[in-house]
């Protein structure tokens, strides 16, 4: 990678599946829904591999964290929605809480309040 | 668990799930397009950098499986695809695969062969329920180990200890059948069967029908758990129902063989040594107990005094000739059970004669359960790791062999290679793909040669059997591959696959790497590999020819070796009194006599002695040299083997006299020594008229220290020429001759001179003896028969088949391999062939050119072969008594052969290679 200013941000091991629930939260989309909404939200700094994508969906379909059903889009094709459960829910605010534990300590770390000053 | 169930839910509707990821990812697309559209994009740009954005759709179903599936199996899912993948390989290359997997198989077999006879024979278990939990009994003292106990011995063992649930005592007793019926077991169809040929049973020529009994304790078949497949067995019986009516079980082997599967068999009475005996029982078919083999009887305990006409025969304390076996009771260890008899063996010690043996201080043996007498280092172990060795290193030459030969073929599988290794599998995902063909091979091999040994041993066992005399009863040995004999074979296949395909999956992996950036360096660097690998083969092959080839000649030359004597026309008679009770002195006498009288009347014999015959188990005896010559000499006493022979003897065998004459009549002060014996007692002196004192002679066998040379002076009358010793080194022919007293004729074989065939003789023989008297049981062979039966013949000719066996596979080996690499690569060298036939080399020098370069590894190899092999053959000269060595001839004819075979594996291609164009040459694939 060229040390040009983050057009993009590769995305942290593990942080895909975060992202995933968290905009499952708003309700039922389908694979493309969920990449282009994240990467709308994050100011396109997110780019969301096609190839980790489905992968990952189907990882927390495995989990039982969502659930899969196939449904009319809005042009009317097939499209697989997913949707959060209950499971889902709660690991979402586990990994939430742990996530927002770890860029506190991150923050902490790299902008202790010293140096601020 | 609901996260697994889901996991199988979707394992099981798998393809259903995968057309709809591939769905689900076409809709991703489509959208994607859409959206590219929406931006301003043609429908062609919107589509390509969709599709750029998408990625490989193969890997992201790759992955989305491995999401739904556990890692192990997807591992198991890759290996399986590695190996179908494998088998679609090697079934498109038949022609190589069928050559590795038969050049492994013949490695692998030969282990298998010599694991599974090494675990059938040294290893061999009871004929038992649950085997393991069998033992030996046995004592060692200082003189070595013994496992022969007495009746009273067995009981106290039997009832003081709890270490075992069980104890069996038992033994085998040759006997005599009588009152059978049907036609008798004629044992002279024995004499033209392989091992009869080789005089390994000296046939019976008179007297009743012989038999083997195993004579076992009344819970013998309870404690090793197996009970007749008719009838009832011991256990049913009290002990004075079986004296008031003695009882015995046949085994199915003899019931079916000498009765022809008699369905009235179960209470039929026959005689054994002339005790009427009832059959009760038939033990299953090959039931061998503690035994090697089934034996035609088996016999209860309560019924040998009946058998040997002795009431105080089990109440002997010194008449030790039953083997003691126990099953361990439920969690003992053989340890504790050693530790439990220790004190019993004590106590029992101070019961025996004090004088005898059995007074020495001995500890307790408890052994895993074998019919082999506990013999610890006697030099088995160094035999059985030597033959292990040469099979590992047949092993070895099969994987060189093919390594090679994998190494050239996937050579020739480069652009597969380079193509797989483009398009983004890693090296090691190749390597691991090559690895598992090979392992494939390995397996494959594996299984063929298990199969082959299993068949091979099986008629191996069967000839084997098939050459004993019914009476002896049948060898059973169980070759058939049990869960260890596969882990092993396994084990060793997937060993000699990793071994055999190791090298060369890294070096062509290596290789297409390279050829990917066009470089051709490093072709030249798996060449030379190839080129090593053929010289390792060349050169272990060498080894174990050239060592095999050793011992070929050495037992040859053991089998050819000068006896000393006379073998081939000279007959031993040997009689034996049915009752000898029966007789008193004057009356053996009398019958030997008479015996005697009717041979020499009969047309062919020309002379006629008793005395044992040579190489007949021998006593020793110390000897020291008395009188003027003692004060000069070292008076040192020697050890010499003792024979006492008639004045005929030496004639009659055919031993010249070399000094001096032979017996007198009357002469018993008299001796005769053996040139070598002379030149001991007396070097570079002439013995005759000396004089001499001997240790003791009552032809018993005594222990070193008690051979002191304190006997009566006597007087060398005649010295004779060697014989050959029956040492297994070739050694003791120091032999010291004494006169037999003529009333001692009854108890010696006749040794009969014959000036006609030996075989003619013979067969007149029997109705002689019948004639004088019918019950007298005679076995009669000629000196060379026997000869061939002894150990040291046994034993020869076992080195040699064995030997033979691996020479063979090896030089096989070695053939294939060498032929099949050096050929291949100069059929990849077609194309190289062309470009230097195209800038104008002459053809020549072309095949010059190839044929030096094909057989450079095999004399690199020869070159390495010779000091290893040299250095094989002083092991093996060090570990192995008698063997001759190196010899050139067939050193050189090894050489010869392995550059010929190089030389036409190359020159046909290469020849191939010049006659095509050499435009067509440049475009072969190479």
């Amino acid at each position: 990678m060229k040390p040009s200013p983050p057009s993009r941000v590769d995305l942290l091991q593990g942080t895909l599946d975060l992202l995933v629930l968290r905009t499952l939260l708003f309700g039922p989309a389908h694979g493309h829904a969920i990449a282009k909404h994240i990467q709308a939200v994050s100011e396109e700094l997110l780019q969301i591999e096609t190839g980790s994508l489905y992968p990952a969906l189907h990882r927390l379909e495995a989990q039982g964290w969502i659930d899969a059903t196939w449904e009319k889009s809005e042009k009317g094709k097939r499209a697989k929605y997913y949707r959060l459960t209950s499971p889902g829910r709660k690991h979402l605010v586990a990994e939430r809480m742990k996530w927002e534990t770890f860029a506190r300590a991150m923050g902490l770390v790299l902008k202790p309040t010293g140096e601020e000053a | 668990m609901p996260g697994f169930l889901r996991k199988l839910g979707w394992l099981t509707t798998r393809s259903r799930r995968e057309a709809e990821l591939r769905e689900a990812l076409e809709f991703h697309l489509e959208e994607e397009i859409e959206k590219g559209k929406t931006a301003g994009l043609t429908e062609a740009q919107a589509r390509a950098a969709a599709r750029r954005e998408l990625g490989n759709p193969g890997l992201i179903a790759e992955d989305t499986r491995s999401a739904w599936s556990w890692p192990l199996l997807t591992l198991v899912e890759t290996i399986f695809g590695d190996v179908r993948y494998g088998a679609r390989m090697l079934a498109r290359n038949t022609k190589v695969t069928v050559l590795t997997v038969l050049a492994l198989a013949l490695g692998i077999g030969v282990n298998a062969s010599v694991f599974t006879a090494y675990k059938a024979l040294w290893l061999m278990p009871l004929d038992a329920r649950d085997p393991h939990e069998m033992v030996n009994i046995a004592l060692t003292r200082d003189s070595g180990p013994t496992n022969s106990f007495s009746y009273p011995d067995y009981e106290a063992y039997r009832d003081s200890l709890d270490s075992f649930s069980g104890l069996i005592a038992s033994r085998a007793m040759n006997a005599r059948l009588s009152s059978a019926g049907g036609p008798p077991d004629l044992e002279a169809s024995l004499v033209g069967s392989g091992l009869g040929r080789l005089g390994l049973i000296s046939p019976r020529i008179s007297g009743e029908e012989r038999a083997r009994i195993e004579i076992v304790t009344e819970n013998y078949f309870e404690v090793l758990g197996v009970a007749p497949v008719r009838g009832r067995s011991f256990e049913s019986l009290s002990r004075a129902e079986l004296q008031a009516q003695p009882s015995v079980l046949i085994s199915e082997n003899y019931w079916q063989r000498r009765f022809g599967g008699d369905p009235e068999i179960i209470g039929k009475t026959i005689r054994l040594n002339n005790v009427a005996v009832t059959v009760i029982g038939v033990t299953p078919h090959d039931f061998r107990g503690a035994d090697f083999g089934a034996p035609p009887f088996w016999a209860p305990i309560s019924i040998d005094p009946l058998f040997n006409r002795d009431d105080q025969w089990l109440n002997q304390r010194e008449n030790q000739r039953y083997r003691l076996h126990g099953r361990l009771a439920h969690g003992v260890s053989m340890a504790q059970a050693q530790a439990e008899m220790n004190p019993i063996a004590n106590q029992l010690r101070a019961l025996h004669d004090p004088e005898s043996i059995s007074a020495e201080p001995a500890s307790a043996l408890v052994l895993p359960g074998s019919p082999l007498l506990p013999q610890p280092n006697n030099g088995m172990e160094v035999v059985i790791a030597l033959i292990m060795f040469a099979a590992a290193l047949v092993l070895a030459v099969a994987c060189a062999n093919v390594g090679s030969l994998q190494l050239a073929r996937a050579r020739s599988r480069q652009h597969e290679l380079s193509t797989r290794l483009s398009l983004g599998a890693s090296r090691l995902r190749v390597v691991r793909q090559l690895l598992t063909e090979s392992v494939l091979v390995g397996l494959l091999a594996g299984v063929s040669a298990l199969f082959l040994t299993w068949a091979f041993l099986q008629e191996l066992s069967a000839q084997f059997a098939g050459v004993f005399p019914l009476w002896t009863g049948s060898p059973a040995f169980d070759v058939t591959p049990d869960f260890e004999i596969v882990g092993y074979v396994v084990a060793v296949s997937l060993f000699a696959g990793i071994l055999a395909g190791l090298t060369p999956a890294m070096e062509s992996s290596r290789s297409a790497l390279a050829a990917i950036v066009r470089s051709n360096a490093s072709s030249r660097r798996s060449r030379r590999l190839q080129d090593v690998l053929v010289a390792a083969q060349v050169s272990l092959s060498l080894i174990l020819l050239i060592v095999a080839g050793m011992l070929i000649r050495t037992s040859f030359n053991e089998i050819k070796m000068p006896t000393g004597y006379d073998t081939l026309n000279v007959i031993s008679l040997d009689f034996r009194f049915a009752e000898p009770s029966d007789y008193d002195a004057d009356a053996k006498l009398a019958v030997a006599q008479e015996l005697r009288t009717r041979l020499a009347a009969l047309p062919g014999v020309s002379a006629m002695s008793s005395a044992r015959p040579p190489g007949e188990r021998r006593f020793l005896t110390a000897a020291m040299p008395i009188g003027e010559a003692a004060a000069v000499g070292n008076p040192v006493q020697s050890i010499l083997a003792y024979t006492r022979v008639q004045e005929n003897y030496f004639e009659t065998i055919g031993v010249p006299l070399v000094l001096g004459r032979t017996f007198q009549q009357q002469g018993n002060s008299a001796v005769i020594l053996s040139e070598s014996a002379a030149t001991e007692l007396w070097p570079n002196q002439n013995p005759i008229g000396r004089s001499l004192r001997l240790g003791p002679t009552d032809e018993q066998h005594h222990r070193r220290s008690e051979l002191v040379a304190e006997g009566p002076a006597l007087q060398v009358v005649g010295v004779v020429r060697d014989k050959r010793g029956m040492a297994l080194d070739g050694g003791g022919s120091r032999e010291i001759y004494l006169a037999l007293a003529g009333d001692q004729v009854s108890s010696r074989p006749i040794l009969i001179r014959t000036q006609a065939e030996p075989k003619q003789v013979i067969d007149i023989l029997g109705p002689v003896l019948t004639s004088i008297d019918p019950t007298i049981s005679a076995t009669a062979n000629t000196l060379e028969e026997r000869l061939r039966a002894s150990p040291l013949f046994g034993v020869s000719m076992l080195f040699g088949a064995f030997a033979s066996a691996i020479g063979t596979c090896a030089l096989l080996l070695a053939l294939m391999g060498i032929y099949g690499t050096v050929s291949y690569i100069v059929v990849l060298r077609t194309r190289e062939i062309g470009i230097r036939r195209a800038i104008g080399a002459q053809r020549g020098d072309v095949i010059g050119l190839i044929l030096r370069e094909s057989t450079r590894p095999i004399l690199i190899g020869l070159i390495l072969g010779m000091p290893l092999s040299a250095g094989g053959v002083f092991l093996a000269t060090r570990l192995l008594f008698g063997l001759s060595f190196v010899d050139i001839v067939s050193t050189a004819a090894v050489t010869v052969l392995f550059l010929s075979i190089a030389l036409l594996a190359s020159y046909f291609p290469a020849r191939r290679a010049m006659g095509i164009d050499p435009l067509v040459a440049l475009r072969h694939e190479g």
